[in-house]
């Protein structure tokens, strides 16, 4: 027992992440005697959590859940390591902080792959030589082996792909029927008003969105494709009930009903509900529409920093992560639960957990889904997103 | 008038006083502030900065009317959140200091536990009260009201009973230290001159207790334009102030200089309307009771 143990999960990750554990705190106390130095040294975030014990010292900047203890402890065991996590709440945020110069102190990076990607023109990921992670592969699906295009810059290999799911449709079965959420019309539909809720997570409600427009967010958009994708917004928001950027928020919204479906999220907000056994909630993917695919694909991918000073050892933890093992875990979090790359981890779930991950579905959305990447209209898309918003009062 | 009144900025000593003073504000407001001046007049390709003088900014500031139309939007709801915070929190210090003596200290403990609770708290569990299958529903319901007898969640007027619910307490302490000082044979003496009940509240009460009003109000009113918990929590973000707004511009948008240029704008506009507090206080005060 310890004074966090009756906490949420989430929290006592949280607290240990942040070196205020038992043993943390320990830690802390030994290197409070060990003079100024030592104590200034500790102040510093990424010296938190790092044992005095270990041989040696890494930081990885990654999202909650890939520093799960039951995923790093058995690494920092075998390795004789510890690790300093700098958890990121949101990828361009990860990014531009590597920019501003956390490159220099940041080993390993898991975040979302088009930021993982964008690290390599930005010379901030060390390139990746496929052969080097032969072993890995050699369990992966085959859509994630190398050549993986999304995850390479000028011909380079940049990441390796760790987790996924797909964004759609996010719906309760039971108030709304499956097969209407084949396409995106509920969420226009005058008489679902005040039952649409909108995952505020900058780009993600508004490419779905595009594509319903029959406008391809991914590639160059001129003017006209620009006006489209104001309208169908401004069609959204008519509808809108809430906006929330908040995963619980919506999840209580589509489980008591209040909420019809919701859009700009999918598996990511799902998963964790289902695994409190409410298999009433579901992701979907809408089929294609005049050809043109409106599921989204999302993909995280770990990579290693150019700057590191421990190119092995990150390289020993990035095959860790997406080893058979740590990918069951890192599938099955407490906040969200998402499959993993690595098909060797199909082995370990058992129905129920293939049931949470809707596994049955996942091929069946990533073939009707477009590869997220980076839209290169992306600026002008947010802005359009803030006026319509604005005129929406 | 003592020497040292007629003390100013010429005088060696003072400034030499004054130094560290001086140094920590140019350090730690004058130079983030002139560095925000800075980053409005860069511009951003594909989430990121790029070091670029221009006037892009400022440009699409002032030819967007979005922008303003939600800084309209942020101080209509600020202003009103004064009006409404002043109209609840005056009787409520007034009982307070008054009517309540012999309770006053449990009423201030209990005032000031809601002023400590996390306002994330307070807000998420005004959304469990007011949803449409919330506490408020399910006892309306209880009592014969039909289902969803409350409707406000995700609309202006749950920002607005959210702000004035977290803010309240700024407004009730501000003012309840006004009329406490407030000294009693003022008030006896206006009875004792033959003054009624509602006479010597309006004309002496209401008077001197004017300054925790006006500071109040001040204090309400720049909190108030920079909350983004309430709209976007209670009113649902489909009616985003200008706080918000200026987090989805830095964060959501990454659009620095953008982010930048609106939060000058904000406070511009908020120091001016509390230079017009001030000028009407100023007035008020000049020409006699309220």
């Amino acid at each position: 027992m310890s004074w966090y143990s009756d906490l949420p999960k989430f929290y006592q990750n949280q607290i240990k992440a942040m070196g205020l554990d038992d043993e943390g705190m320990s830690r802390r106390r030994l290197l409070k005697t060990a003079g100024a130095a030592a104590g200034a040294a500790a102040m510093s975030g990424l010296t938190f959590g790092r044992s005095a014990r270990a041989a040696s010292q890494m930081s990885y900047m990654c999202w909650e859940g890939y520093n799960d203890p039951r995923i790093i402890d058995p690494f920092k065991a075998a390795n004789d390591v510890d690790i300093a996590f700098d958890l990121i709440v949101d990828s361009p945020g990860g990014f531009a902080k590597l920019q501003a110069g956390a490159s220099r102190e940041i080993d390993l990076v898991s975040s979302d792959m088009p930021w993982v990607t964008r690290m390599g023109p930005a010379g901030l990921a060390l390139e990746l030589n496929p052969d080097d992670y032969a072993d890995v592969y050699a369990t992966f699906y085959d859509q994630f082996k190398p050549p993986f295009e999304p995850l390479m810059s000028e011909g380079k290999t940049i990441g390796v792909a760790t987790r996924w799911g797909w964004v759609g449709g996010c719906i309760n079965t039971d108030i709304t029927d499956p097969d209407t959420w084949r396409s995106y019309d509920p969420v226009f539909d005058a008489k679902n008003k005040d039952k649409i809720c909108v995952m505020d997570w900058g780009d993600w409600p508004i490419l779905p969105m595009a594509l319903h427009a029959g406008i391809d967010p991914y590639q160059e958009l001129d003017a006209a494709a620009l006006e489209e994708v104001r309208k169908v917004l401004r069609a959204m928001f008519k509808n809108t009930r809430t906006l929330v950027a908040d995963l619980t928020q919506a999840q209580k919204g589509l489980l008591d009903g209040s909420l019809l479906g919701c859009i700009g999220a999918g598996s990511y907000l799902t998963s964790a509900v289902r695994k409190q056994g409410h298999k009433n909630i579901i992701a979907t993917v809408p089929d294609p529409k005049n050809g043109l695919k409106q599921g989204i694909i999302w993909v995280e991918a770990t990579a290693i920093v150019k700057e590191t000073d421990q190119p092995e050892l990150a390289q020993k933890l990035l095959k860790h992560v997406v080893s058979k093992e740590a990918g069951h875990i890192l599938s099955l979090l407490d906040t969200t639960c998402n499959v993993v790359t690595n098909k060797a981890v199909e082995a370990l779930y058992t129905d129920e957990e293939k049931s949470i991950l809707q596994t049955d579905y996942m091929w069946h959305a990533w073939d009707n889904s477009q590869m997220h990447r980076i839209a290169p209209n992306i600026d002008e898309m947010l802005a359009i997103w803030q006026e319509e918003l604005a005129a929406a009062q | 008038m003592n020497g040292e009144i007629d003390r100013s900025w010429r005088d060696p000593e003072l400034l030499v006083k004054a130094l560290p003073s001086v140094i920590l504000q140019t350090a730690f407001f004058l130079a983030p502030l002139l560095m925000t001046v800075a980053l409005t007049f860069q511009r951003t390709k594909n989430f990121q900065l790029t070091w670029t003088w221009s006037l892009d900014t400022w440009t699409d500031i002032f030819t967007k009317p979005h922008y303003w139309t939600i800084l309209g939007h942020t101080l209509f709801m600020a202003i009103t959140c004064v009006i409404l915070c002043l109209v609840i929190a005056f009787p409520v210090a007034y009982a307070l200091a008054t009517r309540l003596r012999a309770f006053q200290d449990h009423v201030k403990v209990l005032i000031t536990f809601a002023f400590l609770t996390d306002a994330t708290l307070k807000t998420f569990g005004w959304v469990l009260f007011l949803d449409k299958n919330g506490a408020a529903n399910y006892l309306l319901q209880q009592v014969g009201f039909p289902p969803a007898t409350i409707d406000i969640l995700f609309t202006d007027w749950a920002t607005m009973l959210g702000m004035v619910y977290n803010l309240l307490s700024f407004a009730i302490f501000t003012i309840y230290l006004s009329i406490d000082a407030i000294d009693r044979s003022l008030i006896l003496a206006a009875y004792d001159a033959g003054a009624s009940k509602f006479r010597t509240f309006w004309e002496v009460t209401l008077p001197l207790a004017r300054p925790g009003i006006w500071a109040a109000s001040v204090l309400i009113f720049l909190l108030a334009v920079g909350v983004f918990l309430e709209p976007k929590v209670l009113g649902g973000g489909k009616s985003p102030m200008s706080a918000e707004l200026i987090r989805q511009t830095f964060e959501t948008r990454v659009n620095w200089p953008l982010g930048a240029a609106l939060t000058l704008v904000l406070m511009t506009v908020a120091v001016f309307v509390v230079l017009l507090f001030n000028r009407v206080y100023s007035l008020k005060r000049h020409m006699g009771p309220v």
